[in-house]
């Protein structure tokens, strides 16, 4: 069986002496994957060494174990959506997708079969006739989804898919991007979008100045992230009592009782043993627990802790 | 890792050969072209000059015709190379104009629209890219140059009889290679202009600028250094040459081939095939570094 993961093995590219990507090593699963960073960081050259658009100066990407600068196989494999609003002059939206699919090497009984597939599936079926030019920016985004799945892809690369998209549309979006994650598909999405990042991806890629910061599950990575405590909210009835006894504890940095009186904000080095702990005290204590919760075990705190303020939109 | 339900089937279903893929980017170049008035007026005008040798071809050929028309054997127009050579020279002028109005639109919108990820995402190289733009310019400059040419000369082959075909073999070849020398260094000089400014109007210029600006400039670099170096860079008079040895005909002043006349001086032919080779090469230089899946920003 051919490896199912990306592959990027100690890659670097760099365009003359200014730097893309710097050493890069990822081996990423099927899935969604959300490569985040601010800007000029290196998401689109990851994304393009992925499409093979262009070729590392140094180590090699493999793609379900083919390697990128073999494109007769890679792009029946792959599919990839650009940032930018890229149409053909004069095209309507099924000519779009149907002209793509002829270039891709589809026959024509097929071609339509897939061009009609593909835009039910992104629900612009009834716009298909009008030209690409008369699009909204939403439809357009979808449109140019449409190009990426129509000939039914295991890689889809989408570069900042959710932008110019309204709530309804970015919702319907995220929605088929689960379903095709969920199929065992590869969804690599980058997106400075960083709450919907947290809402949609199976794993992260943080990139900052043309280095990966970090990767994995994002509650992995946030436990990595040793200098900045832990936060965890306890809803409950007597916070005050419970911050009396956790203070009591050497790893417990910060507690803040929320304005409501009903919550208690916890700042933690050691979270699995402040569990532990809160177990102990709900019972000698006798508390009313609603809920604990990490709050700050998503994208948008990960960022922040290892990127900083330089650019992610919440 | 998370455990996925592999719900999704990729697609199986058959292919066309790889080598065909290129024939998509001029079906809609074409039918784009098919919708102005314009390009169908003139396209409509460059095939006049074939019909009217092709009666000339006929009328000598004809005396009931030559009777209407009262014309004495003394006024006939000899066919010969230098009468191919004539049409081959008109014909490739309205090219140029068809480059300048169908070239810069062939690479220079999708370079603008960053269109080009679009096409280089798929099974499909840059080499296939630019041979299938170019084919858009090739097939239509074929339809105006060598194959009304070749038309005219199994015409006048069939009429004329007696061998002629045999003898003037020569000139058939000529107008093929000759034509296609042309087509394929015209093409090449447009889509190169084309994807280096992006701007369609822009390049438009460019094309007839790197004519006539260029010859002006040989012809001062010729008159102040009293030389005739200066053609090297005088299009007209490269081409000029290189049909001149072709057809082993002189080019003459005031013909249909008059944009393409050799202005004296003695440049050797090797030099002016030199000299096309190496602007060929500059144009692939360029549409290879502006032809690229991504744009490189240095």
């Amino acid at each position: 069986m051919s490896d199912p993961r990306i592959v990027f093995d100690n890659v670097s590219r760099f365009y003359g002496e200014v730097l893309g990507v710097n050493r890069v090593n990822l081996a990423i699963p099927p899935g969604i994957t959300s490569l985040v960073g601010p800007n000029g960081s290196g998401k689109t050259t990851l994304m393009n060494l992925m499409t093979g658009l262009i070729h590392p100066t140094r180590g090699s990407v493999t793609i379900l174990g083919i390697p990128t600068g073999r494109p007769e196989e890679l792009f029946r494999k792959m599919g990839y959506c650009t940032q930018f609003d890229a149409f053909p002059k004069g095209l309507t939206g099924y000519q779009f997708i149907y002209s793509f699919l002829l270039v891709h090497g589809m026959v024509e009984s097929e071609a339509v079969r897939l061009t009609e597939e593909a835009l039910e599936r992104v629900s612009m079926t009834a716009a298909a006739g009008r030209p690409v030019a008369a699009y909204s920016k939403g439809m357009r985004q979808r449109i140019k989804l449409a190009q990426a799945i129509a000939h039914r892809p295991t890689v889809l690369v989408l570069d900042e898919p959710l932008n110019g998209l309204d709530p309804m549309a970015r919702n319907e979006t995220i929605a088929l991007f689960k379903q095709w994650g969920g199929e065992g598909r590869h969804v690599i999405v980058s997106s400075h979008i960083l709450h919907e990042v947290d809402r949609i991806s199976d794993q992260v890629i943080l990139l900052s100045h043309g280095y990966v910061v970090a990767e994995g599950q994002i509650h992995d990575v946030r436990s990595e992230v040793k200098d900045q405590p832990m936060q965890i909210l306890v809803r409950c009835d007597k916070p005050g009592v419970l911050a009396a006894r956790l203070f009591e504890k050497d790893n417990v940095v910060e507690a803040k009782v929320n304005s409501d009186g009903r919550g208690l904000l916890v700042r933690t080095r050691d979270a699995d043993n402040l569990y532990l702990m809160l177990n102990r005290i709900v019972l000698d204590s006798g508390l009313d627990v609603d809920a604990v919760a990490p709050a700050d075990d998503d994208v948008n705190s990960v960022y922040q802790y290892l990127i900083g303020g330089e650019g992610g939109t919440t | 890792m998370a455990v996925f339900k592999h719900a999704y089937k990729g697609y199986e279903g058959a292919l066309t050969p790889a080598w065909s893929r290129f024939l998509i980017l001029p079906r809609y170049a074409f039918a784009e072209k098919r919708r102005s008035r314009f390009f169908s007026l003139f396209f409509l005008v460059s095939i006049l000059a074939p019909l009217i040798f092709a009666l000339l071809i006929y009328v000598q050929h004809s005396l009931s015709a030559m009777k209407l028309l009262q014309i004495g054997s003394s006024n006939l127009i000899t066919v010969n190379a230098a009468f191919f050579m004539n049409l081959l020279g008109w014909q490739s002028m309205m090219t140029l104009f068809l480059a300048a109005f169908v070239g810069p639109g062939q690479i220079s919108p999708d370079l603008a629209n960053n269109a080009l990820p679009l096409y280089l995402s798929r099974p499909f190289s840059r080499a296939e890219y630019v041979l299938g733009k170019m084919s858009v310019l090739l097939i239509l400059m074929s339809i105006m140059t060598w194959i009304p040419g070749l038309l005219l000369f199994i015409l006048q082959a069939s009429l004329e009889g007696n061998g002629w075909f045999g003898q003037n073999l020569r000139i058939a070849g000529a107008i093929f290679l000759g034509s296609w020398i042309w087509i394929l260094f015209l093409s090449l000089l447009s889509l190169a202009l084309s994807a280096w400014v992006k701007w369609k109007p822009m390049a438009g210029g460019l094309l007839f600028g790197s004519f006539f600006v260029a010859a002006g400039f040989g012809g001062a670099i010729n008159a102040i250094l009293r030389t005739s170096w200066g053609n090297l860079i005088n299009i007209s008079h490269l081409i000029g040459t290189v049909w001149t040895s072709l057809f082993e005909r002189p080019m003459h002043r005031g013909s249909g081939a008059f944009f393409f006349r050799v202005h004296g001086g003695d440049v050797p032919t090797w030099c002016c095939w030199m000299a096309l080779v190496l602007i060929c090469a500059g144009c692939l230089y360029l549409l290879s570094h502006k032809i690229r899946g991504a744009e490189v920003v240095r």
